[in-house]
């Protein structure tokens, strides 16, 4: 633990401001520990240093100096969109902040952005002409356009939340690997198109079907040609799901294209990556589907749970399928500071889990002690998330933190702490905490 | 009633266009998101820096490795798990002890939470 004091923070403030001036002072020119710089960097760590002579040059800014992406959050700037938190910049991803989806149906400003590959080429002709392939375990392969799709089969619009199944990685401890994203990426557009069963039932499905496997036209990372960037696949239960959508408009508008235009898979409940963008093809397949982004770790969840840190290669792990239960409060930011006297707050938020739906949602402004339970509403339509209201009051000015869970229908609460720890990060859904300043 | 049906024909017509252009000006907008130019000063100072930024972004720019803490064990696992899964060239022998002892060294596992800093103190 670091001790608190004058040193401590002189050597921190030292690392903060210039890492590299900071690592030469203290190491000097030999890069060894000595001296002054010694006994402060004793004071900082708590005791004294033992190995100091031989302690690497650059292990101090770990401990003290975080680089400054990790702790100022950096602003997405792309026409259209809403100051999104970037999570980086190749692969596109950023997080939409909890607070901006207050919103009842997501707008295109506020939706999250999660790439596994690169940004493809924009359509030059008719949207329409898109063609999409069903092949695989099928009686008769499909190859339809999108006009040739909307014209063929219903067209239902429905509110779905889609929800990236790294959702909440950054509430493990230790971290995992993959984008740190707190509760934001999620989503609950208005989506049209027609149902994915619809169109399976068209191409009749053989007894052998086992999965589906998604293609899309995002090119790989590394700019490799053989190879997709991402191509995941789900059990034909899901795919038959009522919910499952090929989708071509969001809230009423052509899909942009960031989002997967002309036209994506929509799989709510169930990991944003099984929502394929820029669909291209659905490979029917007679055994569970194994395209990049399929077995080991990804997308899968120990079912026996492991030690945290642990390696694991992720052959007794279960797929990730439904989304855990989850919540958000969108009506106050964390860091929100209100004027003096403020002594009833108006609460809003959303909640959701996956599949299943949301029992309540309760608050506690007093770390847990007592909690209250806020309105829940019932959504729009299966699928859609719940939004939430409530007020909760303040007995004095000061320092509070407004604890938010929700509980699923079948009674499962969002845990104190995130669990079943993994190496890439799923189902972190722990209870959310909001810093809030009255005075 | 047939001009009615020419202007709904070209309105509709011009609304495509609109939309094409759109797309490809949002298409654009996103690529030179991916495309910002990185330094590789943009990550910390140290033996293994250019080795680190030269192979690891030839895929990924750094905002991945410069949010990420592991242990010297678990960036050495992820070296073979982004050969095996993503098609990374292998990294073996000393090229590999650098990179691996660069990340371990400046991305070792965090000592503040995730959450960053207290809002109202900083």
């Amino acid at each position: 633990m670091l001790r608190t004091g004058v040193a401590e923070r002189s050597v921190q403030e030292l690392y903060r401001d210039d890492p590299e001036r900071a690592d030469a002072l203290a190491f000097g020119r030999r890069g060894a520990l000595k001296g002054a710089a010694l006994a402060a960097m004793g004071a900082a760590v708590g005791g004294a240093i033992p190995f100091a002579s031989t302690m690497p040059r650059g292990t101090l800014p770990a401990i003290f100096a975080r680089p400054a992406a990790a702790q100022q959050p950096q602003v997405l700037r792309m026409d259209g969109k809403a100051g999104l938190t970037l999570l980086g910049e190749r692969p596109l991803v950023a997080e939409t902040p909890e607070h901006l989806l207050d919103e009842p149906v997501t707008s295109y400003a506020n939706f999250f952005i999660r790439n596994n590959g690169g940004i493809p080429d924009a359509v030059t002709g008719d949207p329409r002409a898109w063609r999409i392939r069903i092949d695989g375990e099928v009686n008769t392969p499909l190859d339809l356009t999108v006009g040739e799709l909307e014209s063929r089969f219903p067209v239902v619009t429905r509110q779905l939340q889609m929800e990236c199944g790294g959702n909440g990685r950054a509430f493990f401890t230790p971290q995992a690997r993959g984008n740190q994203w707190g509760n934001g990426a999620i989503s609950n557009g208005e989506w049209t198109g027609v149902r994915l069963r619809d169109v399976l039932q068209a191409a009749g499905l053989k007894p052998s079907a086992v999965s589906t496997g998604h293609y899309g036209a995002d090119p790989h990372l590394s700019g490799a040609t053989d190879r997709p960037s991402i191509a995941r696949g789900m059990r034909i239960a899901k795919s038959m799901d009522e919910d499952t959508l090929i989708a071509f408009r969001l809230n009423g508008q052509p899909i942009p294209h960031i989002h997967g235009a002309p036209v994506r898979l929509i799989t709510p409940g169930w990991p944003g990556s099984l929502s394929q963008k820029w669909l291209t093809r659905i490979w029917v397949r007679d055994v569970m589907h194994d395209g990049p982004g399929m077995g080991g770790t990804s997308y899968r969840v120990p079912r026996t749970p492991i030690v945290p840190g642990s390696d694991n290669n992720g052959r007794d792990f279960v797929e990730q399928e439904s989304m855990p239960v989850r919540s958000i409060l969108s009506s106050h930011a964390h860091g929100t500071r209100l004027p003096a006297g403020t002594r009833a707050l108006d609460l809003r938020g959303a909640a959701w889990a996956g599949d299943l739906t949301v029992r309540a949602v309760h608050v506690s402004t007093d770390f847990g002690a007592t909690w209250q339970e806020m309105s829940t509403a019932a959504p729009a339509n299966r699928h859609a998330w719940q939004r939430w209201t409530g007020r909760v009051t303040l007995p004095s000015d000061g320092y509070y933190e407004i604890w938010y869970r929700a509980t699923d229908s079948e009674g499962r609460m969002q845990p104190h702490a995130a669990a079943n720890w993994n190496p890439q990060g799923y189902n972190a859904n722990p209870i959310s905490r909001a810093a809030i300043l009255v005075g | 009633m047939r001009p009615f049906l020419i202007a709904v024909l070209l309105a509709s017509l011009g609304f495509g266009a609109v939309l094409a252009q759109d797309t490809r000006r949002d298409a654009d907008t996103a690529r030179a998101i991916e495309q910002t130019a990185e330094e590789e000063t943009v990550l910390p100072d140290g033996e293994g820096r250019s080795e680190t930024f030269g192979y690891c972004t030839a895929c990924h720019n750094t905002a991945i490795i410069r949010r990420s803490r592991f242990t010297r064990q678990q960036w050495d696992g992820l070296m073979d798990w982004m050969t095996e899964r993503h098609g990374m060239n292998p990294l073996e022998g000393e090229f590999r002890t650098t990179i691996v002892d660069y990340l371990a060294r400046h991305f070792g596992p965090a000592q503040v939470p995730a959450r960053g800093r207290n809002p109202f103190l900083n």
